[in-house]
């Protein structure tokens, strides 16, 4: 099934035995899509609609669309008003907040209902296999956390760009093929480096274009941690021993690291920061924003001003997915990394 | 609250903000513009509206200490705040006024110089560059008690708002709409009902005002007749010709945005109905020889407004109905007191921008045949992704179906910057030759 970023119960999808095929920033050039969208909507909806229509996603049973933003929510109803694409579409509201009380039994009966929507195309769905799956999530959400523990400290020897590649790979395999990699790669603990990298946090949807990952590679950069929409701010969830795995998933839902398109606050976004900077050691945060993200962008100078305070360098970056990094950009993020080096 | 604050909002009230009305008329007034050989004679209730408008946000200045205060997004559901007596200010219509003066660039870039991407949304740069700087063609805005916003418009009004919240360290309540992705369930209902229940304790604590179920059910009923009445005064624009144009529709609409759920939005759409009505009897239209007649998609482009007008108005076209000033007559009329917190869920719920595009495509079509519109101007607002996503496939989808004539324009609300005349004129006069070669082939 192609699903639209950001947040969505992916254990009822592996519950039905449904691969989930995230749409994030397929490598595609867009000439199809600009039909449908003004060049002023980000290149994550722009992507995501070239791909359905370039015809690359027959292969797919149906799409999912969480309601993440603006550009999304209109993107789907494109897709599915207008061009009325030959497979089902299914929809996923999530509270936004500050939440009252009401937000959980919302978000609760948000799930049964996607459940049972997704059961009548591709079910029966028992419970047995949700809480199965459930315990499977929280299981990935420990490997994951362990993971970026020991990305912190480098133990990995894991270069940026392997260690989101390995991150990634969540976005497209079925679970019982992601935790082995997970695993062989805790596994190799390979203790304290020798050589100190310089710790940096990301900040941003995701970690693209990939041309980043490999200047800061090149420049003795470890990202120590990220607050990624598709990064930590959804993998980590913290686990809870809720019987009802519908119960076990709306409180991990709300236990979720602070999100713009979730509507945390700014306050919670910064101490969440300042948790990641005190963990890691990190000596300076990058925005890795892509360009016309209205939930990032708002955010960005409220938290810059938070990291100034607490004397925390920070480097904002305005990019479009898979177009590289220009060569002013490359100075910009060769400067700062020089400057914290200096610090 | 100040006793102080209280006598002084109120000497403003009864003697101060009169005082202000009677000293602008009596003032020499500027030699009036050369009237517009293309245009009817302006709407005399406008001296009215602009008399309603000065004086609210005058008193808004006093304010603060006298009653709690609140800003608030055009699509909340205010009417539950009308009981708490908060005064209202709404940022969206400042930014109209700023945009309509011309002075959006500057107060953006009062944001963007704290770090505000230009690509935000403008209402919102406005908004926040003017919370930084002070600047404001309305003399001075109140600082709020409470923001209270629904993303029933757009995500973006809580991300504005959130940042609000944070520079000023004050609460920030949001009315949470599911989107309408399919048809409205009763568990959305459920949701948002229950949201009403759980913010009323919060507004009393803020208020320092008991909620009385009484004062409520009065307001709901005074908001949903104040909506009829604006659906009527839209409603005469399916005369020919037309007794006003949108044009004088979107600076109309003030008072129900603004003041809705207050007598005097009913008092004054009473005095412009009946102005309207007279107006069609004695055949006079807003444009003297309407020859054609368009619908408007989208905001307003604020700082075209004048400009536009004539643009039109010279080639005998009118415009004669708007998405945009029709979403506060569309759904408000769904409001019942005898289910004043369910009627308000859907009501607030069922608005155009928190309605799939189908709806809006539907909707559109409806207003095509009862407006008789020959042409369709699209509005390609950069600061409104919900508004404009999708709008290619609607102009495309209604020339399909209703062989209609449509432009699309780019430009924005109130950031003149990220507009081009050059453009814009380019794509209108191609939009005019196909409007006036329709049928002489």
């Amino acid at each position: 099934m192609g699903v639209f970023p950001a947040q969505y119960p992916k254990e009822i999808l592996w519950a039905l035995d449904i691969v989930p095929a995230e749409i994030w920033d397929p490598p595609l050039q867009i000439t199809s899509a600009s039909a449908h969208l003004q060049s002023y909507i980000c290149s994550v909806v722009q992507l995501g609609l070239e791909l359905i229509l370039q015809g690359k996603c027959k292969f797919l049973d149906g799409f999912l669309f969480p309601h993440t933003c603006d550009s999304i929510q209109n993107m789907a109803s494109i897709i599915f008003d207008y061009i009325k694409a030959d497979k089902p579409c299914y929809f996923f509201y999530h509270p936004k907040a500050p939440y009252g009380g009401s937000a959980r039994d919302f978000y609760l009966q948000q799930l049964k209902d996607l459940a049972d929507a997704l059961a009548d195309h591709f079910g029966p769905l028992h419970m047995s296999a949700v809480k199965e799956r459930v315990q499977q999530g929280q299981h990935i959400s420990r490997l994951v956390e362990d993971l970026y523990s020991l990305r912190a400290q480098d133990r990995l020897r894991l270069s940026n760009e392997e260690f989101y590649g390995l991150i990634r790979q969540g976005e497209y395999l079925f679970p019982d093929d992601w935790i082995p990699l997970l695993e062989t790669h805790l596994n190799r603990d390979r203790g304290k480096p020798d050589k100190l990298l310089t710790p940096v946090i990301l900040s941003g949807v995701l970690p693209n274009p990939p041309e980043l990952l490999t200047l800061l590679d090149d420049l003795g950069v470890l990202v120590a941690y990220d607050d990624f929409l598709n990064g930590s701010r959804r993998l980590l969830v913290p686990g809870n021993d809720f019987k009802e795995p519908f119960e076990q998933l709306t409180e991990a839902y709300f236990a979720m690291p602070p999100c713009s398109t979730r509507g945390s606050s700014i306050e919670r976004r910064r101490d969440y920061l300042f948790k990641m900077i005190d963990a890691t050691g990190a000596k300076g945060v990058i925005f890795n924003v892509v360009k016309f993200c209205e939930p990032e962008w708002f955010d960005v100078p409220s938290l810059q001003e938070g990291l100034k305070k607490r004397g925390i360098p920070s480097l904002t970056l305005d990019t479009e997915l898979n177009q590289g990094l220009s060569g002013q950009m490359t100075t910009r993020v060769e400067a700062f990394i020089e400057t914290l080096n200096k610090g | 609250m100040s006793l102080y604050q209280s006598a002084r909002y109120h000497f403003m009230k009864d003697v101060g903000a009169p005082a202000l009305l009677s000293l602008q008329k009596m003032r020499k007034k500027k030699p009036p513009r050369k009237p517009s050989p293309y245009l009817g004679p302006p709407l005399k209730c406008a001296g009215r509206l602009r008399e309603i408008m000065t004086r609210h946000y005058y008193l808004s200045r006093y304010a603060p200490g006298a009653k709690p205060v609140a800003w608030v997004t055009s699509g909340a559901p205010v009417e539950l705040l009308r009981v708490f007596d908060f005064y209202t200010v709404y940022p969206e219509n400042h930014g109209a006024l700023c945009g309509a003066r011309m002075m959006g660039p500057e107060i953006c870039s009062e944001a963007e110089a704290r770090g505000y991407h230009p690509d935000l949304c403008s209402y919102a740069r406005i908004d926040l560059g003017h919370a930084f700087s002070g600047k404001t063609p309305a003399g001075r805005l109140p600082r709020p008690d409470l923001l209270y916003c629904s993303n029933n418009i757009c995500q973006t009004v809580l991300y504005w708002f959130k940042a609000l919240s944070h520079y000023w360290d004050i609460p920030l309540i949001l009315f949470d709409t599911p989107y309408n992705f399919e048809e409205i369930r009763d568990r959305d209902i459920r949701y948002m009902v229950s949201q009403f229940e759980e913010m009323i304790p919060e507004l009393e604590r803020i208020s320092g005002t008991k909620f009385s179920e009484t004062h409520f059910q009065k307001t709901i009923s005074l908001a949903r007749k104040s909506s009829v009445r604006w659906g009527e005064v839209l409603g005469t624009m399916k005369n020919r010709p037309a007794p006003m144009s949108i044009f004088d529709a979107f600076v109309h609409l003030a008072p129900i945005v603004s003041l809705r759920g207050l007598p005097v939005s009913m008092e004054y759409y009473d005095l412009l109905l009946n102005e309207l009505r007279e107006r069609v009897k004695s055949g006079i239209g807003a444009v003297t020889n309407e020859r054609k007649r368009l619908m408007w998609d989208n905001i307003a482009v604020w700082f075209k407004l004048r400009d536009w007008s004539h643009l039109f108005a010279e080639r005998g076209f009118n415009f004669v109905a708007a998405t945009y000033t029709n979403a506060w007559a569309e759904t408000i009329h769904y409001l019942d007191e005898k289910s004043p917190f369910e009627s308000m869920a859907r009501a607030y719920s069922l608005v155009i921008l928190n309605n799939n595009l189908n709806h809006r495509l539907n909707l559109m079509e409806r207003m095509i045949k009862d407006y008789q519109v020959d042409g369709l101007v699209v509005h390609s607002d950069r600061s409104c992704k919900p508004y404009s996503v999708g709008q290619y496939d609607l102009k495309r989808l209604l020339a399909e179906r209703l062989d209609v004539k449509s432009v699309v324009i780019e430009a924005d609300m109130t950031d003149s910057r990220v507009y081009s005349e050059e453009q814009a004129r380019t794509r209108l006069e191609a939009f005019f030759e196909a409007l006036e070669g329709e049928g002489k082939a």
